[in-house]
Order: structure tokens, then C-alpha cells, then sequence
């Protein structure tokens, strides 16, 4: 069984990662855990054909209302973060009643309109959600203990494996809910929306429906992002952060499952180790912008489509690319 | 149960112009039954409204007694009547199976937690029996794994009834299925057709050029400018005085 | 009361005045090009460091620096078209996504240039038009104000009465027809570019001294403009510069009576009720979106 082995590999490899880093770079490697949720929840969304700007304000929800319950409400911090998920979904749902009347570049302005509001009004209303200034103090997860590890959550690295190991289930999930008829569905109301609705499928209610869990995937990645940083603004979840998600999608490629997070975890190591190690830092937005100009004129597919050359020669012709029933 | 499906008053108004003047017909359960007229009579029209892909402006389209007029195209296919679209209109990207897996839709309903979970796999497995028993039947088995947007026409063409046949049809509403054949992918066609019905599949089909359909229908209705013209069986619409009159130089398409 | 409704009367024409500068330069692009330009509130801020560089640092003439920023800001988007748009033509998000990436680069030149900090910037002159005691209008207001009456009536006129506009107009209503007709697409597009970003530039340019100028602002200078293309219609010139005149109205007197935040809600939300209601925009056209 290789590809068991290459599993078990790959996953001592991220056990041990922290360890051979510095704090900083730790703390990176968290942010790293936390964006891979918010990039691959974005590709669930694109499957049905929609692009948001509106995903990294859907992920501030997640992050607003998980920091609320547990300051205003007293609610247990895993329980508030499942909730923030919950909630960010709730909130899709809703906004989708306006924005699925619209396609394409419509929707694209009125997903960032919708989230631009959402935005404003956390300025606006000092209470609840702080103003400008936002929430500051939000608890952190609590310590525990699992016998052999103790979870301190004032380390980084304690923190990374427990994102890691809650990011690792909502990957899972989404795999899943791609590899099933579900995701299957989402595809078919992508490539040919008449078709699928002539074969009995409800074509809106599968956009709400990818929209619904993309949120809610998003906004569990906000409420990670919320109780390790310990405050929250507006401004946190502005236009530049989606341009960033944006980017890692399309240099990532959207095609694959795994295209947006390869984006997001080269683009990151790029930034981090490379920008960081050599003191240009502050060309980062610059560089960003260079690579995803670059990405899209010379290579449209993405990463993945680099991958893809290098698998298939292996696989050669004989099994099919995708194999639907799973 | 022969008023299986019926079409009542039906009536479409684009602005000033009407496109169907209260048209009536209707069609008996397990018959292949053609709607044929020349250019601009109506009947795409008419087949968009039974569809449920316009909402007629009056009347109604009554399947078992039950009116499914102003329903949405997936509520009046959840209803049993599916229909398949002009051109090679399919999932090109998809693989010839993944188009069929669609088409499973109705009657292998996915559900989303189940699928997280894994407590589908009998649907999985009866959705993907039912594809590949949809492939088989329309003779497209061998090119399962194919991206169907390569497929050949003529195959594009059949996977077009696959997909709709996949979701086990009352009805089924075929649109103007011979255009851009040649002979012999016309006579592949028919028999396709001709094993639906035997599968007891009821067969709406609109249709510009009757040759292609008259050995095919059990019934036919003609219309003409958007209204009622004639019906009858093959041999009568043939020879009917107005419907040859509608197709101007009609003698040439009849013959 | 009376004087506080005219004062903020005329703080709104100033408004509109720069707005309709933006949007019909994004209006122009997209029309003829199909794209929508993310970059154009960077464009704006790229005409507002020309005086930056020129007036408050090399002391150049005011007007001869809003004329250099001009050029400047229009040749770049004479290299958006070359580098970005023309490449780009068959890929739907392709142009939209080389905007925004276009976009963090001027963002960072003027980051790496300039440094974070707003810049200040000499008065251009000091004079004030005071109609009454409260009422009193800014000199240097009042050439945004000239300036853009001017040069919308000259757009205005070039487009309907000169050959060129006539294959600009041709080239955004069919694009396949107007090649047919032996205009260059590649021409057209040239000139809209130039057209178009010169515009932002300009008004960039002009309102320098008037506002903070710092490396973001062009944010809320897209998001306005996309406010009143959208309200006016995409594709429309002249339904940009009427939504422009009431997006200025209705944005200035909600913030002088209530505040500015706020007043950005109301406009985004107006916004998102037009794209709800009647998605092609209040005074609908053809949409090739």
C-alpha cells in the first residue's frame, strides 16, 4: 500500500513541521492552516460556476459571532466556533435570496456590495461589534490535555495542530461532498444549468445550497482566525484579503480539489520564506500582483495543470482521470 | 388511460405578437406523437411552455388530469415529463458516464449528509446501474469514460436520450431530433425511439420535416401560424388538403 | 438651515464633478473592451501622485502637472491594453483578474514610492467664491468642477460628431460588424484605453490638493464608481453621469446630516436594490456582460 504510506508520511511530516521553525514562522504556519480552509471552501463555491468577492467578509462573520457568543454569551470556544460556521451559513442563505437573481459579473459586483454592507455596519455599530476598532480580548481556546500532549494555546504550535486537525476534517468533508452526487450536481448546474434542471434538479437551490456550505466552512476558518489572533477588525477582512484568496485560486488552478490550496501554500511559502529571508517584504502586494498577472496570461490552468502533466505521464492513458462513482 | 397528456386553450403572447393561439391536442399514453408544422408555427414554443421553460400567457397543460402549466422546468420533469433540447446540448465537460449519473437525479435524490457520511452507497450503486443500464440501452456503454464533449455527433446525439431516459420518463419531449443527421444516423434515430416506446415511454416529438416522422408516429397534430391545423394518423395528415396548403410546395417534403 | 442645504448642494456638484470623471472612464472601457476595470480607482490615484511628484515636489506649474498627470495615467492605460486586455480578449475573468493584479502593483509602486503616509499637498490657491456668509465655494473646487464640464462635452462631442467616435460607438454595439466595416479593433480599443484611464487620471490630478492622498485611496473611488455605473447602467454614458449627480446628492447630504459610513451603506445598498431589480441599471442598455 504506497499511497497509505505516502499518507502517513505527509502526515508526520506536518507533525513535525513546527518544530524546525522560528516563532514568527510558526505563527505563519497557523495563518497558513486557517487560509487553506478559506481557499478550499471558495472552490466549492466556484464549482457552480459563481465567483464571490464577498468570501472573505462571509469568513469575518464566522469570526464576529464565534467572538461575540464566547464574550457577550459565556459560550464554550469550540462549541462558538461551530457556531460561527452555523451562522456564517445562515447569513449566505439569506444574502442568497438577492444575489442569486444575478450571473456572473452582476453577481460578482453584488457579492462584494453585500459584503461591503456587512462590512460597514460592523464599522458603524460600536455595539455589538466594536466600531472601527473592532473586538478586542476575544477568549482564546482553552488548554487541555490528551495524555501525551498538552495543549498550550499561547504557543503557536499547540494552536496548529489543533486548526490543524479541525481544518483537516472540514477538508475532509468537502472532499467527500465533492466525490458524491451532490458535488456532481454542483457541476452539472456549472457546465449546462438548463440541462440539469430539464433532468429534475433544483438549479437554484443547489447554488444556495454550495454557497451555504462554502460560508459556513469560511466562517469556521474566521472563527479559528478569531481566538488565536485574540482581536478582530473591519479591516481584517477588507478587499485586499479576498484579492489574496483570488489569487491563490486562480495560480492555484480551480479545476481540482487540491489546485486553490497548492496556490495558497506556494504563494505563502513565496511570501514568507523567500520575501521574508530576503527583506522585500513590503513588495509583497506588488509581487502578488506580478505572479497572478503573470498566472493568468501564461498559465490559465493554474498550477495544477503542471501537476496534472506530471501525473498523467505517470498514470499514463489507462485509468480514467476522474472516477465518478466515488 | 388515453388523455395521458393534454394540451388545453394553450395560448402564448410575446408583446403584441401571438406566438400560440389557443392550441388544444392531446396525447394518448404510450404513443409516439408528432408536432409538426413549417417555420414559425409555434411548436418550439409550444414545447417550451410544456416544458415548463416559458409559463404560458393562458391555458393549460394538463399531465393526468393534474395542470403543470407556470411550473418550473424541474417541477414538470419531477412529474415524469423530461425533455431533451435542440442541439447536441449535454455536460461537455463531463465524462459520458458523469452525464448519465445526472440524468439519475430523480429518482436517486442525493442527499448531502448521507453522502458525507457514506450511508449512500446503495444509491450510489443503483444511480450508477441505472446510468450504465441508460448507456447500454442507447448503445453508448463503450465510450463510458469518454469526455462526452468529444463524442461524435450522432453520439452526442443519443446521449442526449440517455440522459433523459436515465430518469426513468413518463414522457418524454424530444426537439426537432433529426436536424443535421444523414440518413442513416436518421434510421439509428428511429429505432432508438422506437425501443423507448416499446419500454412504454410516451414520445412527444416537434419536428420541421415530417418525412423523418410520419413511419415513426402513432398520431399527429399540425399547426400552423400558431394554431390548431389538423390531426391524425400518418397516412391522414399526408394527404390532408390544409396541411399541404401550410407547407407551401408542400408536395416535395410530402412525397 | 438654508445656507447649510446649499453649501451642502454645492459640495455635491464637486462630488459629482469627479465621480462622473471616473465612471465614464470605466463606462468607456468597458464598452468598448468588455472589461471592467478594477484598476481604475488605481489610475485615479495614480493622476493624484503625478501632482505628488510634480507640483509639490519639483514645483512644476499646477495645470502644467495636471496635464503631465493626464499623459502619464493615460499611457498607462495604453499599457494595460497592450500587456493585460489585448492578451486577454478570449478569457472572460482574465482581463477583470490582470486589473486587479494590476492594481497591487500601482498600489505598491506608490507604497515603495511614497511611503504609506497621506502626502500634503501646497493649496493650488486659496481663494474662495463666497456666495453668502456660509455659502462658499472653493476655487480649486471649482476647477474639478470646470474641468469635468468641459471634458464630458468634449467626450460628448467626440464621440457624436467625429469619424472617430463613430467607430468607438460602432466598435462597443458589435464589435464583429464594426471590424467588417474596416475599423480596428485594436484602434479603438487604443483610444478608449487612453481615453478612459486619461479621465481618471485627471480628475485624480485635480483633486490631489482637495483630498488625503495616500497609496489606498483609490478603494473608495472604485467602489463608487461601481456604485453609479451600475445604478446607471453598464454600458451607459449617460446614465453614469446622471446616477453620478445622484449618488453625489444623495451620498453628501446623508453624511453631513447623519454620517460618512452610513452614507456609504445607503449607497451600496442602492446599488445592490438596482442590481436586484433591474440588473442592466436604471437606464438600461445593451449589456455585454
Amino acid at each position: 500500500m504506497p499511497k497509505f504510506l505516502i499518507w502517513i508520511a505527509a502526515l508526520a511530516a506536518l507533525i513535525a513541521l513546527p518544530h524546525g521553525l522560528s516563532f514568527s514562522q510558526q505563527e505563519i504556519l497557523v495563518f497558513l492552516t486557517i487560509n487553506v480552509l478559506l481557499v478550499a471552501s471558495y472552490r466549492l463555491l466556484t464549482l457552480t460556476g459563481e465567483w464571490s468577492l464577498g468570501h472573505v467578509v462571509i469568513m469575518g462573520v464566522g469570526a464576529y459571532s464565534s467572538a461575540l457568543l464566547t464574550k457577550k454569551l459565556g459560550v464554550y470556544v469550540p462549541v462558538s466556533m461551530l457556531l460561527g460556521g452555523v451562522f456564517a451559513a445562515l447569513i449566505a442563505v439569506l444574502l442568497s435570496f438577492p444575489l442569486f437573481r444575478m450571473k456572473g459579473f452582476y453577481f460578482l459586483i453584488g457579492s462584494f456590495a453585500a459584503g461591503e454592507i456587512i462590512r460597514l455596519l460592523w464599522k458603524r455599530f460600536r455595539d455589538p461589534f466594536g466600531g472601527a476598532k473592532g473586538i478586542k480580548g476575544i477568549d482564546p481556546m482553552p488548554d487541555f490535555s490528551v495524555g501525551f500532549y498538552q495543549f498550550d494555546f499561547f504557543e503557536p504550535t499547540s494552536y496548529y495542530y489543533f486548526a490543524g486537525v479541525v481544518v483537516a476534517v472540514c477538508l475532509w468533508i468537502l472532499w467527500r461532498i465533492e466525490k458524491s452526487p451532490v458535488g456532481l450536481t454542483f457541476h452539472a448546474v456549472h457546465w449546462q444549468d438548463k440541462l440539469a434542471q430539464a433532468s429534475g434538479v433544483n438549479v437554484r437551490a443547489y447554488r444556495t445550497l454550495a454557497f451555504a456550505i462554502a460560508s459556513g466552512f469560511a466562517g469556521i476558518s474566521g472563527a479559528l482566525l478569531a481566538h488565536y489572533v485574540g482581536t478582530i477588525n473591519p479591516n481584517a477582512f477588507d478587499i485586499d484579503l479576498m484579492v489574496f484568496v483570488l489569487t491563490w485560486a486562480i495560480v492555484g488552478g480551480t479545476a481540482t480539489f487540491y489546485g486553490p490550496i497548492l496556490g495558497c501554500v506556494v504563494l505563502t511559502v513565496i511570501n514568507e520564506v523567500v520575501l521574508r529571508e530576503l527583506g522585500l517584504e513590503q513588495m509583497r502586494p506588488l509581487i502578488y500582483g506580478a505572479i497572478m498577472i503573470l498566472s493568468i496570461l501564461f498559465l490559465p490552468n493554474g498550477l495544477e495543470s503542471i501537476v496534472q502533466k506530471f501525473t498523467q505521464r505517470r498514470a499514463s492513458n489507462g485509468a480514467p482521470e476522474r472516477s465518478p462513482a466515488e | 388511460m388515453t388523455d395521458f397528456l393534454e394540451v388545453k386553450d394553450l395560448t402564448m403572447r410575446f408583446g403584441g405578437l401571438v406566438a400560440v393561439d389557443s392550441l388544444s391536442f392531446k396525447v394518448a399514453h404510450g404513443s409516439i406523437h408528432g408536432l409538426i408544422g413549417p417555420n414559425g408555427a409555434g411548436k418550439t414554443t409550444t414545447f417550451n411552455m410544456i416544458s415548463g421553460f416559458y409559463t404560458p400567457t393562458s391555458g393549460q397543460v394538463l399531465l393526468r388530469g393534474e395542470d403543470i402549466s407556470g411550473l418550473q422546468m424541474h417541477e414538470v420533469a419531477r412529474r415524469g415529463v423530461v425533455r431533451t433540447f435542440q442541439h447536441s446540448t449535454l455536460f461537455a465537460e463531463l465524462t459520458v458516464l458523469e452525464n448519465a449519473l445526472v440524468g439519475t437525479h430523480m429518482p436517486f435524490r442525493p442527499n448531502i449528509f448521507a453522502a458525507i457520511i457514506g450511508w449512500d452507497k446503495e444509491d450510489r450503486s443503483g444511480a450508477e446501474a441505472r446510468a450504465k443500464e441508460a448507456l447500454e440501452f442507447f448503445g453508448l456503454d463503450h465510450v463510458m469514460h469518454e469526455r462526452a464533449g468529444d463524442l461524435s455527433h450522432g453520439h452526442q446525439r443519443a446521449l442526449g436520450m440517455a440522459v433523459a431516459y436515465a430518469s426513468h420518463p413518463d414522457v418524454v419531449l424530444l426537439d426537432e431530433p433529426f436536424t443535421g443527421m444523414n440518413p442513416e444516423e436518421t434510421r439509428q434515430m428511429m429505432d432508438l425511439m422506437e425501443r423507448l416506446k416499446a419500454d412504454g415511454i410516451t414520445i412527444l416529438i416537434v419536428e420541421h420535416d415530417m418525412q423523418a416522422i410520419m413511419g415513426l408516429c402513432d398520431n399527429i397534430t399540425c399547426m400552423s401560424f400558431g394554431k390548431f391545423l389538423a390531426e391524425g394518423g400518418p397516412h391522414e395528415i399526408r394527404n390532408h388538403p390544409a396541411v399541404i396548403e401550410a407547407y407551401l410546395g408542400g408536395a416535395r417534403h410530402v412525397a | 438651515m438654508l445656507d447649510l442645504l446649499a453649501q451642502t448642494g454645492l459640495n455635491a456638484v464637486y462630488a459629482a464633478s469627479y465621480i462622473s470623471l471616473v465612471a465614464v472612464g470605466l463606462v468607456l472601457i468597458f464598452g468598448v473592451m468588455g472589461v471592467i476595470n478594477f484598476a481604475h480607482g488605481e489610475l485615479f490615484m495614480a493622476g493624484a501622485y503625478a501632482i505628488v511628484a510634480l507640483y509639490a515636489g519639483l514645483n512644476v506649474p499646477f495645470f502644467l502637472a495636471v496635464a503631465a498627470g493626464l499623459l502619464f495615467v493615460g499611457c498607462l492605460g495604453l499599457l494595460m491594453e497592450r500587456a493585460l486586455f489585448r492578451p486577454l480578449k478570449d478569457n472572460p475573468l482574465g482581463g477583470l483578474v490582470a486589473s486587479i493584479g494590476f492594481l497591487m502593483i500601482l498600489q505598491a509602486l506608490a507604497v515603495m514610492g511614497f511611503g504609506v503616509r497621506m502626502v500634503h499637498i501646497p493649496p493650488v490657491t486659496q481663494e474662495v467664491i463666497a456666495f453668502s456668509e456660509k455659502v462658499r465655494l472653493p476655487v480649486a473646487r471649482l476647477y474639478v468642477i470646470i474641468a469635468a464640464i468641459v471634458l464630458l462635452s468634449a467626450l460628448w462631442y467626440f464621440l457624436k460628431r467625429t469619424k472617430f467616435g463613430w467607430a468607438l460607438r460602432a466598435s462597443a454595439q458589435d464589435p464583429e460588424a464594426a471590424a467588417l466595416q474596416g475599423i480596428s479593433i485594436t484602434q479603438t480599443a487604443r483610444i478608449a484605453m487612453f481615453i478612459g484611464a486619461g479621465l481618471a487620471g485627471i480628475a485624480g490630478a485635480l483633486t490631489a490638493p482637495l483630498v488625503s492622498v495616500n497609496p489606498h485611496m483609490g478603494h473608495s473611488v472604485i467602489v463608487t464608481a461601481f456604485i453609479v455605473i451600475i445604478v446607471g447602467g453598464v454600458g451607459s454614458l449617460e446614465g453614469a453621469i446622471v446616477a453620478s449627480v445622484a449618488y453625489a446628492l444623495v451620498h453628501t447630504f446623508v453624511t453631513t446630516f447623519w454620517d460618512g459610513v452610513l452614507a456609504d451603506i445607503v449607497g451600496l445598498s442602492l446599488m445592490l436594490l438596482v442590481l436586484i431589480v433591474k440588473p442592466t441599471g436604471l437606464f438600461g442598455s445593451a449589456d455585454r456582460a
